[in-house]
């Protein structure tokens, strides 16, 4: 690698590519076109509130305190990673060159939230007050300029700091541009400036305090895994995140169930493998989430049929899918040593779905109560899941 | 009677094999020491005997059983130590002790009786309901120590076993070794640290690119290499040193 900014293209491309594969199945999936009609039910609403709403209705203290929160969330996107701390430590004097092309990237990418947010209230804006257009947009030029500060406000603050107590920082920065976006909304525009003014001030004390301060890259690298792991959370939603190791919860309001599992060299796997499903997310949001969707089908559509289908092709997606993460076996593990026949896993797996299965049953089919024959549902999802099983490998 | 018998084992992950007709016997109450470089071929060796890789050439035979003849007899004759801890993220401690136990088929009792005495010797009695993720690597390695013991063996493979562990998890893990040779279980301890290697073990078998280099108690080795008052490190690395030379001829 020849400099740094060659270190920050190839980091960049390699994380928008990152990015992009997963956004594909995200937009993709199934929850997105529920945000569709989400959003599409929303604007609808709001066009209509605005034919009714008052002239008095709040709209620049709600405006200007949004706003100024989402302006005070400012994470910075270094992207950088832990080796750093070691490799890049003797270019530590030119890491200015690196954090300003970082920091270019964390206004762009992030600019955007607030502008829609802005943009979005404007008919509210010329519904309640009797700011001019120019006016309007001349708000949200300061915005823009309020988000520009804001970046390099809690980078230098994080920088100076490392991180500590940067609810703080943001509390303090959400309260300036608020008063800010307030002022401009009155159309004082030499009070929106004074605010301004005290938020550059506010940013270059940090500024100059990080000034010979060792680049605290602990911190920043932390913050980047917390952002992965956070888009790649996200995207396991949608899709599977092949390196997300499933997050484990214990679930201890669950822990009852865990009697029916007595103890016994035979259950040996099954006391496992029903403690993977409970605990780990991946598994028991999965189940979680295809039951729910049958469930809220059975019970508020009216056509039967339509939620027989619906609940025979969920109880096949939750089986295979189920099955398989419960299977899959690629690391080394303990019990692959254990003095119990070969197929112990696999049994232990197949009684735990088939458990999962029933529960799923049973749900689907009480939501179904209101409608004739809905024991049909419940023997629906029994049957098809238990051919799944049988049939897939 | 030997509880662990290589017989011209020969293995490894590709065509190319790592071990090489490698032979050695581990006898009732021996303490066995495995020593060698970096790619020496000892984890390949551990891997054979536990039967996660399979010898492509001879016989291991653990209790008289091969893996293949009695796979229930051979796999409760041992337990196993790995270098790098292998937990279970969604089982507490107490879950893997209790686990371990039902897999091997020790009752209730015996499972509350063998690991009150392990959780004491290895300060965990206050940890029993954390998860992995709060432990340090010392203890994960605690923790695979104590599912290895409570399980009573005839066979302890133990790899690399004191690294990450702070004094008093050494000096606990050795006393536990040496109670249980007492009661005549063996074990097969690879490790780097030839100092507790040369003090603790009965016997050494020194490895060297996939062949047993030499083998005996550190008499017997220190004949062979015509050394008298050599300790085990300078043993060592005569053998490194004298396989260059022969490499250079």
């Amino acid at each position: 690698m020849k400099n740094l900014r060659d270190v920050w293209s190839s980091r960049f491309m390699h994380y928008i590519g990152e990015v992009q594969k997963y956004m594909q199945f995200i937009f993709t999936g199934h929850i997105a076109i529920v945000l569709v009609f989400l959003i599409g039910a929303g604007g609808y609403q709001y066009s209509e509130w605005l034919k009714v709403v008052q002239t008095d209705f709040p709209a620049e203290v709600l405006i200007a305190v949004i706003i100024g929160i989402l302006l005070a969330f400012s994470r910075p996107t270094t992207l950088l990673r832990e080796p750093d701390q070691v490799y890049l430590l003797p270019l530590e004097s030119k890491m200015s060159l690196y954090f300003s092309k970082a920091l270019a990237w964390t206004f762009w990418s992030q600019v955007w939230i607030v502008a829609i947010v802005y943009i979005v209230s404007i008919p509210l804006l010329k519904a309640v007050t009797e700011l001019t257009t120019v006016e309007i947009w001349t708000i949200f030029l300061l915005t823009i300029v309020l988000k520009y500060l804001s970046v390099r406000g809690e980078f230098s603050y994080r920088y100076s700091e490392r991180g500590q107590m940067v609810w703080v920082d943001r509390f303090i920065r959400a309260v300036i541009f608020a008063a800010a976006i307030y002022m401009g909304l009155h159309a004082q525009l030499l009070l929106a400036v004074i605010a301004i003014v005290i938020s550059v001030v506010y940013m270059i004390v940090f500024s100059k305090k990080s000034v010979g301060e060792p680049v605290p890259y602990e911190h920043f690298v932390k913050l980047e895994q917390n952002r992965m792991m956070s888009f790649y959370r996200f995207a396991n939603y949608f899709t599977d995140v092949p390196h997300l190791h499933g997050s484990i919860r214990r679930r201890s309001w669950m822990d009852w169930l865990y009697k029916f599992v007595p103890y016994g060299k035979e259950n040996a796997q099954k006391y496992l493998v029903f403690r993977t499903f409970i605990r780990t997310d991946d598994h028991f949001y999965l189940w979680v989430r295809l039951t729910a969707i049958s469930a809220i089908i059975a019970a508020f559509v009216d056509i039967p049929v339509v939620t027989w289908i619906v609940a025979g092709a969920l109880s096949f997606a939750t089986t295979i899918q189920l099955k398989q993460a419960l299977l899959s076996s690629g690391e080394f593990r303990m019990d692959m040593l254990y003095p119990l026949p070969d197929h112990a896993r696999q049994l232990a797996v197949k009684q735990i779905v088939r458990l999962a299965m029933i529960s799923q049953a049973i749900v689907v089919g009480l939501c179904a109560m209101t409608q004739p024959m809905f024991y049909i549902a419940f023997i629906i999802v029994l049957v098809i899941s238990e051919l799944t099983s049988k049939v897939s490998k | 009677m030997s509880v662990l018998e290589v017989q011209h084992v020969t293995g490894g992950y590709t065509r190319k094999p790592v071990i090489k007709d490698l032979s050695f016997t581990i006898g009732k109450g021996e303490l066995v020491g495995l020593i060698g470089l970096n790619g020496a071929g000892k984890s390949t060796t551990i891997k054979h005997i536990i039967g996660t890789m399979l010898p492509k050439e001879g016989d291991i035979r653990l209790n008289g059983v091969t893996l293949k003849e009695d796979t229930d007899k051979y796999r409760t004759a041992f337990s196993y130590i790995p270098e790098t801890p292998v937990l279970y993220d969604e089982l507490t401690l107490r879950e893997h002790l209790e686990l371990t136990a039902m897999a091997y088929g020790i009752d209730k009792a015996t499972l509350d009786a063998r690991s009150e005495v392990l959780l004491k010797e290895f300060r965990m009695e206050k940890r029993l309901n954390w998860f992995p993720s709060h432990f340090s690597k010392g203890m994960r390695q605690k923790v695979m120590i104590m599912c290895a013991f409570l399980v009573n063996p005839s066979l302890y493979i133990i790899d690399e076993p004191f690294v990450g562990l702070d004094p008093l998890g050494i000096q606990s893990l050795l006393d536990q070794m040496d109670e249980k040779k007492k009661e005549g279980a063996s074990i097969l301890m690879s490790t780097h640290i030839l100092s507790t290697a040369e003090k603790h073990c009965d016997r050494i078998i020194l490895l060297h690119e996939g062949r047993v280099r030499a083998q005996g108690t550190m008499a017997d080795l220190r004949q062979s290499f015509a050394m008298p008052y050599a300790t085990l490190d300078d043993l060592y690395i005569a053998m490194t040193k004298e396989r260059d030379h022969e490499e250079l001829a």
